[in-house]
């Protein structure tokens, strides 16, 4: 039976065109609200995952492997694979001036041949020196050792539930898995020294390593490098080029400006798109409020008729106008989330960025900044009706 | 119930001139009493309108005073006299004023859920409308009704509260004769049932239903004698 407050509800469902209109405005200011903010946090998170998760500041890599190795787009589109150069580069680069820590790491990649679970990027780390991998592993798993054929996984790589991985016919134990940066790093596998040569040594074996010529004891793929506090990573860099012959070499920035310039240009043409969008919602809802008082005089003249004052009548539109932001408020909030998660790849690739779902508390926020946002409209539509009905004497 | 209007005057601003006035309706003296019905015709424009606005509580006026068993209406707070207007009084407006999305039952409950939270008296409600004849159609949507049964289901939404004023504005306007005897001779027996029935028409049909009759003439009201 009716009541007063059922009154708002009687009147969306009585009128539901204008209420599905009003609803889609609704969810379109906040998908453009959460969705929008929900991307440029999510680029930025994968960012800031990625340069953390480098920990180097200049990686240093064999020249001749240029047509493998492009340190602008390795982070989002590498291929897996591997190049080798002599160990004894290491402590060529070691004695640099500037430099503070180093640490090699060697490459190998997986077959899609039976041998293998799937074509992945191994890239293993030395314990003694390395200090870019293990604190990752540390702050994820226990105190971050890992014995002969443990492996790390990126959140990508398929964990099955007797949690192995064959590589050329060897099985890996995966002790972990770490979490999504929205790069190549989620497809790799992170093991130690001793771990690769195993599998190097078996892909030779099995005739399935192009470089076959070299001795697995003797090589590395690249060397993280830290510059020493105060020290220029630019001069560096280019020092370690000019006295090491054969290398070449990658900054950190370099590495992730190709992500930071995408995220510039994500969060420019988010910016405007929200700003756009959010308009538009706003305005439609306002135009549509108005318009319905119009349309409604009967309604209200009725109310008046039998007793109701301005306070009453305002109390009815500004409830129609809560109950109907909201629900296109939270329309809005599941269906951008449904498709962001669900479509991920895709927006990286439309981004051209790494992309990694903010945490709980992030998207809470998020979600609750496009509540507020539609509730101001509620506010500002339910306002702007109510301005009419007062014009008119009571 | 005494409804009682002293010198009660309205200006309106003309549009563009805030210093420049016009008056719809000159100082007027007026009482309504229990049982009686009174009838004020004059043509459009008259200011029969707004005096029945004003009458009714929905217009503040310029000048005078409005009272209500020696309640000055204009002197309560907005919520106040809407809550008198709600208990006390009955109007129907001009034209088709429904809520467009309630049933013809739940538009007659509307006054009382306004203000109450208990379950409202569908019973009586039922019965209204059988008074007015359109009880058939208490699930109908007023949208699905013709001038006529609209104006009924005014006339039974009026009467739910059962008020001691009951203010009609143009009740017959463009209905047929038939519907305009039906509305007439309901507003009638609110009259003798006790209520004071006050009804602006510009047409002539009230006339033998009224107890008295007023007739408006740019702003002025005069009395016909009758």
């Amino acid at each position: 039976m009716i009541s007063l407050k059922n009154l708002p509800f009687k009147n969306l469902k009585g009128y539901s065109g204008r209420t599905a209109a009003l609803i889609f405005f609704s969810a379109l200011m906040s998908v453009a609200i959460f969705g929008g903010s929900l991307i440029i946090a999510g680029v930025r998170q994968g960012l800031n995952t990625v340069e953390a998760r480098l920990g180097a500041d200049i990686m240093v890599t064999p020249e001749s492997a240029k047509n493998d190795f492009d340190a602008q787009t390795v982070l989002l589109q590498a291929e897996p694979g591997y190049f080798y150069m002599e160990k004894s580069k290491v402590d060529e680069i070691a004695k640099v001036d500037g430099v503070d820590l180093i640490s090699p790491q060697v490459f190998m990649a997986s077959t899609k041949a039976g041998c293998c679970s799937a074509r992945l990027q191994m890239i293993a780390y030395d314990p003694a020196t390395d200090f870019t991998i293990q604190p990752w592993i540390a702050d994820t798993y226990t105190n971050g050792d890992m014995g002969l054929m443990d492996v790390v996984v990126g959140s990508d790589v398929t964990v099955y539930k007797d949690r192995t991985i064959s590589f050329y016919d060897n099985d890996c134990h995966i002790v972990g898995q770490f979490d999504p940066t929205g790069s190549t790093l989620d497809s790799c596998v992170y093991m130690n020294f001793d771990t690769v040569k195993k599998l190097i040594d078996s892909s030779f074996v099995k005739g399935m390593n192009l470089y076959s010529e070299y001795d697995p004891d003797d090589v590395v793929s690249a060397v993280m490098v830290r510059v020493k506090p105060g020290a220029d990573i630019e001069e560096v860099a280019a020092n370690i080029q000019k006295q090491v012959s054969g290398v070449t070499t990658a900054t950190s920035r370099n590495m992730v400006s190709g992500i930071g310039e995408s995220l510039s240009r994500v969060a420019g043409t988010v910016g405007i798109l929200i700003a756009a969008f959010g308009l538009v919602g706003i305005l439609m809802t306002v135009l549509v409020f108005v318009m319905m008082i119009n349309e409604r005089k009967g309604e209200f003249e009725a109310l008046k008729a039998v007793g109701a004052d301005r306070k009453l009548m305002s109390g009815i539109v500004a409830k129609e106008a809560v109950m109907v932001n909201l629900a296109g408020g939270i329309i809005g909030i599941a269906l951008s989330g449904m498709i962001l998660i669900m479509f991920r790849s895709l927006f990286e690739t439309l981004l051209g960025a790494g992309f990694v779902i903010p945490g709980p508390g992030v998207i809470a926020l998020m979600a609750a900044a496009a509540l507020l946002a539609v509730m101001v409209s509620a506010a500002v539509s339910s306002f702007a009706a109510v301005r009419r009905i007062g014009g008119k004497s009571l | 119930m005494i409804l009682k209007a002293t010198e009660l005057k309205k200006d309106f601003p003309r549009s563009g001139k805030s210093s420049n006035f016009f008056t719809a309706v000159q100082p007027v003296d007026l009482t309504v009493s229990s049982g009686e019905m009174t009838v004020i015709t004059g043509k459009s424009g008259s200011g029969k309108s707004t005096l029945l606005n004003m009458l009714s509580g929905m217009l503040q006026p310029t000048s005078g005073k409005v009272t209500l068993d020696e309640t000055d209406i204009y002197s309560l707070d907005e919520k106040t006299r809407a809550l008198l207007r709600n208990e006390k009084t009955g109007l129907i407006p001009q034209g088709n004023t429904a809520l467009l999305s309630l049933s013809v039952l739940e538009n007659v409950l509307l006054p009382f859920v306004l203000y109450h939270k208990e379950e409202p008296p569908a019973a009586r409600a039922k019965e209204l409308l059988d008074k007015v004849g359109i009880a058939e159609l208490m699930n109908e949507k007023p949208g699905e009704l013709s001038g006529g049964e609209f104006r009924r289901m005014a006339v039974a939404r009026a009467l739910l509260m059962n008020p001691g004023i009951l203010f009609a504005d143009e009740p017959t306007a463009g209905l047929d004769s038939e519907n305009t005897e039906a509305v007439l001779s309901l507003l009638r027996k609110a009259a003798d049932s006790g209520a004071a029935v006050l009804l602006v028409t510009h047409e002539d049909d009230a006339a033998k239903y009224a107890d008295r009759i007023l007739t408006m003439d740019g702003g002025r009201l005069f009395d016909t004698g009758r």
